[in-house]
């Protein structure tokens, strides 16, 4: 492995770009990515960025049941998110739909019909401990040694 | 001068290397007191299925048999982590958090009964209900064709032209009524209410 592979490894480690998007929740889950932002957990001592914008992204998390307004504006996402890439389900909602999988609902979980999802945070809602252990678990598996994998 | 040299030297200590570039806070751990997905503490189930009955989420739980008998199991993906299951088990199968400290120490439990309800616009009398109820068939023999019964023990006899709910403390929440209701008149539905300080409380 090259010196210069190691040192992007090492600045890539500490510099993850993160993208969220609410496709129909209660926005319980919403909360709790926000509560990871906060003092108490604070996200950016990680080296991982809050932006809400895709071009910029390296991580997407995906939160809420998909309902029918979304699922083309989803697509439209995650094609705009430069590679490397990982999308990762956040709550119950995109995993199963949760409380929302009834007879007659609008929502058509789960998540991975849409786009690929490279981790699933279960739990309704997650814990922010579990939203930061899951993005700073999925992370390394894609942007490690990414030059030479994909030569 | 002798100041920024001060200055300077600050950016140089360790520690304050080591706080800037790595983690401030300690690494945060569940408390104790979270309410994490039910495990299962050993005892055994009996099967009553009142985890599945209670549980709002839909496939969060479900009583599987495995080798050693009957066990619930949880849908990480499925469960709200409410904790309703392991307050509404009466064997005390699941646990979780300390759910089940406090419910032992404020003496807190679910009871539960059916209820039935018979709506008189879409009834058209054919007693059906009466006649297919299993309770209703072993009190009273006899009842059969228009669902009438000389019984007085029976759960629901046909009275007068219309269905009479007489011992709704007898139904079981089997649903046979249910079924077999050609326009869905009769509806059962569980009732469960929260008690507390109750010797004998049942789930």
């Amino acid at each position: 492995m090259s010196i210069l592979q190691e040192i992007k490894n090492a600045v890539r480690s500490r510099s993850i770009h993160v993208a969220y998007v609410d496709v129909g929740s209660c926005n319980g889950c919403d909360i709790e990515v926000l509560a990871c932002l906060a003092p108490r957990y604070d996200i950016e001592q990680y080296g991982i960025y809050v932006h809400n914008n895709p071009r910029e992204a390296d991580v997407l998390l995906v939160i809420g049941s998909v309902t029918p307004q979304w699922v083309d504006k989803l697509r439209d996402i995650w094609e705009k998110i430069p590679e490397p890439k990982a999308a990762v389900a956040i709550g119950n909602c995109p995993i199963s739909g949760c409380v929302y999988a009834r007879r007659g609902t609008l929502t058509t979980p789960p998540v991975e019909n849409y786009i690929p999802i490279a981790a699933q945070v279960p739990g309704c809602p997650p814990r922010p401990t579990e939203i930061l252990s899951a993005i700073l678990s999925v992370a390394p598996l894609i942007y490690k040694d990414y030059e030479e994998k994909h030569r | 001068m002798r100041s920024i040299v001060y200055y300077l030297r600050e950016f140089f200590r360790p520690e304050w290397v080591r706080k800037f570039f790595f983690a401030k806070t300690a690494p945060l751990v569940a408390p104790s007191y979270f309410k994490d997905y039910p495990s299962l503490t050993g005892k055994e189930c009996t099967q009553c299925l009142t985890c599945m009955m209670i549980c709002p989420a839909p496939g969060a739980i479900a009583v599987l048999h495995k080798k050693g008998g009957w066990e619930p199991e949880i849908y990480p993906g499925h469960c709200i982590r409410c904790g309703l299951c392991v307050e509404a088990c009466p064997e005390g199968v699941l646990s979780s958090g300390r759910i089940l400290d406090v419910t032992s120490r404020d003496r807190t439990a679910f009871s539960s009964w059916y209820r039935l309800q018979v709506d008189d616009t879409l009834c058209m009398r054919c007693g059906n209900c009466c006649v297919s109820c299993p309770v209703n068939r072993e009190v009273d023999p006899q009842l059969a064709g228009t669902g009438t019964s000389a019984s007085d023990e029976v759960i629901m006899r046909i009275e007068g032209g219309r269905v009479t709910i007489l011992h709704e403390e007898k139904c079981t929440g089997c649903k046979t009524c249910e079924n077999n209701c050609p326009n869905r008149a009769i509806r059962v539905a569980r009732m469960v209410e929260g008690i507390q300080g109750e010797e004998e409380a049942e789930a």
